[in-house]
């Protein structure tokens, strides 16, 4: 790592959350000096939800998030400058018609003036070498494009923990490559969320999540292991055929 | 998302867009004052004329859109041939062609910012509440955004269709195109509020 | 307040959308356009508040200059246009709507919704387009109606299918029907 990176400080205290009397998750507890992280799990192990109650944009059933000391469910103004969350659809993320004031937008929100906000969308446009894009539609980009301009969107917010849900789900190989490169020079903490442990790579430490719970926290390497065996297990069996409770 | 604003330049684009508007309601209401089909075809002269000024391209996009309204003229006229008060009907025919037209030559000399401007200078005695003129903001924003992604997807489901049915697609991919609506429509909530929402600190935001 | 402002927002999208996806055959070889299904389904869907805030949003930005109009017309022309009446009688509409499919609980989703939407787009909608026409072409209210009358029975059907529509997005997404709230 090139950048020093302040790291952030997870805590979770036997965390449970569910929707409509269905358990997602479920007695995860935790607590971790975050730099880099990687949460790797099947789809519906519950990693998403996980993602959405440590941004705090749902609150806990049971137990405890603290993100800094902070929770981030009830203080949404720290939640601001603490974190900032990558979705995996771009369609889903980008509310404004065109590329600056899609970046201009989140630095209005932190409280600068419509001026400044654009000063500072125009200076992270040009650090990502775009500022040709300022007034570009965001209907005319590719979807890597796209994905871009998500990325740009959060680090103008320069949240201390940024968290990655899938952020490369349905990319091709270059434009995965680029996008892991800018991410790699982020001088906050990552947390990346993903179902394949080939993104990983980098990512000293790993959780892995299985039914809503924590199944594993360590090295990457020792965890992607016991992962990739669990996967291939699975994998010979027939378990697509189930139908969830 | 194109707007109707013509790319021609004209001498109109530079004018402040609330005058323009000042203009056409005065217009529109003067239009109703007249009876007289000379004065009235007077009038769509004139207004032919402004259509003309800006040159051949911007005469003819702004006469196609005039277009839509044939079905009225044929309506208009033929009724009052059997009535046989033709004066009167060419009076009201000319009047109608007139307001659109008018209507229109602002939409096309009028960008979209300036139009926005209009709305938030109209906005602003109303002294609705920050949260409330930011949520308009953002609503407008999402629309525009939102219309080209919604209609690739509605294309998308029409095509699924007719990739496993002899028929073209009918209603029924209605319902699984607002249900796309409506969960794309939660996720981008989810978005907005990990980026603090509408609801944030008013006090913190001075911008205009 | 987010999800709120954004459902708006999608519905109204959902309005442009459906008036620009080519045109829908209803079964006998007529094609129509979904876009006043979209703005039944405002009413039924939404409720009266928020369905009337998404079609004047959506009307709203036709005024600013956007093509959201099915055929691609939009500006400010439309409102000063022999059919400026049903476009306001619109807002009024999904206002109707909504309050019907509140208030009328004795009947299934489908039929209050299919009422409300009827009641909404053929009744209270017509009555301000005819007014509107009428005043502008110079005609009478019983001249005015006749010359709309081939359309009405398209917006029954459309009604019609608003109702069941709604009855099955509210079995799939019982949450957000927030007329029924």
């Amino acid at each position: 790592m090139t950048s020093p990176v302040a790291p952030s400080r997870i805590a979770l205290t036997d965390l449970a959350f569910g929707v409509g009397g269905h358990e997602i998750l479920r007695g995860m507890t935790l607590s971790v000096d975050v730099t880099r992280l990687g949460i790797i799990g099947r789809n519906g192990s519950g990693k998403s939800t996980l993602v959405r109650v440590l941004a705090g944009l749902v609150a806990p059933n049971g137990g405890q998030v603290r993100i800094n000391g902070h929770d981030l469910a009830r203080d949404r103004r720290a939640a601001l400058a603490e974190v900032g969350i990558l979705f995996q659809n771009p369609d889903h993320q980008i509310i404004f018609p065109t590329v600056i004031e899609e970046l201009a937008f989140g630095l209005t929100q932190q409280g600068n003036t419509r001026a400044q906000a654009r000063d500072g969308a125009l200076a992270v446009l040009q650090r990502f070498g775009v500022s040709h894009w300022a007034e570009t539609a965001i209907a005319t980009l590719s979807q890597g494009q796209k994905h871009l301009v998500c990325l740009m969107a959060v680090v103008a917010m320069k949240p201390r923990l940024l968290l990655l849900d899938e952020p490369f789900a349905g990319l091709d190989l270059p434009t995965k490559a680029q996008l892991a490169r800018y991410l790699a020079l982020y001088e906050g903490a990552l947390v990346h969320v993903t179902h394949d442990a080939d993104d990983l790579a980098g990512y000293p430490d790993c959780l892995w999540i299985d039914e809503g719970r924590i199944r594993a926290h360590g090295p990457t390497p020792e965890v992607l292991l016991a992962y990739r065996a669990a996967m291939q297990r699975i994998g010979e069996a027939d378990d697509l055929a189930h139908l969830a409770g | 998302m194109i707007s109707l604003t013509s790319p021609v330049r004209t001498v109109a684009h530079g004018w402040p867009a609330g005058v323009k508007l000042g203009l056409l309601c005065a217009a529109t209401v003067g239009l109703y004052a007249l009876s007289d089909p000379r004065a009235m075809a007077a009038v769509v002269a004139v207004v032919v004329g402004l259509y003309a000024l800006p040159g051949r391209v911007f005469l003819r996009t702004g006469l196609g859109r005039l277009w839509v309204l044939w079905p009225f003229v044929v309506i208009l006229t033929l009724w009052h041939a059997v009535t046989g008060a033709l004066v009167e009907g060419a009076t009201v025919i000319l009047r109608m062609i007139a307001a659109v037209a008018l209507a229109n030559l602002v939409t096309m000399t009028t960008s979209l910012s300036d139009m926005m401007g209009v709305m938030r200078a109209l906005m602003r005695p109303l002294r609705l509440p920050l949260r409330v003129t930011r949520a308009v903001e953002i609503a407008v924003a999402m629309v525009i955004r939102m219309t080209p992604v919604l209609l690739e997807k509605g294309l998308l489901l029409a095509q699924s269709w007719r990739a496993r049915s002899m028929r073209r697609a009918n209603w029924n991919i209605v319902l699984p195109f607002v249900l796309v609506a409506l969960d794309d429509a939660e996720r981008v909530a989810e978005a907005l509020k990990a980026r603090g929402g509408i609801a944030t600190d008013e006090a913190n935001r001075h911008g205009t | 307040m987010e999800r709120d402002v954004t459902l708006i927002a999608f519905f109204a999208a959902l309005i442009a959308a459906l008036g620009l996806i080519p045109a829908i055959p209803l079964g006998f070889g007529v094609p129509i356009t979904a876009q006043n299904l979209g703005v039944m389904l405002c009413g039924t869907v939404l409720g009266a508040r928020r369905g009337a805030l998404s079609v004047l949003l959506f009307l709203g930005l036709v005024a600013l200059g956007l093509p959201l109009l099915s055929g691609g017309r939009g500006g400010l022309g439309v409102f000063t246009g022999p059919t400026a009446g049903f476009l306001v009688g619109w807002v009024v509409s999904a206002i109707v709507a909504g309050l019907i499919v509140r208030h009328w609980r004795g009947v299934s989703l489908t039929v209050s919704a299919a009422v409300g939407a009827l009641v909404g787009a053929v009744v209270v909608s017509y009555a301000f387009g005819i007014v509107w026409l009428a005043h502008m072409l110079d005609r009478t209210l019983v001249e005015a109606t006749g010359m709309m009358l081939v359309f009405i029975p398209g917006d029954v059907i459309k009604a019609v299918i608003a109702g069941f529509l709604t009855a099955s997005i509210y079995k799939a997404r019982p949450h957000m029907v927030l007329s029924r709230r």
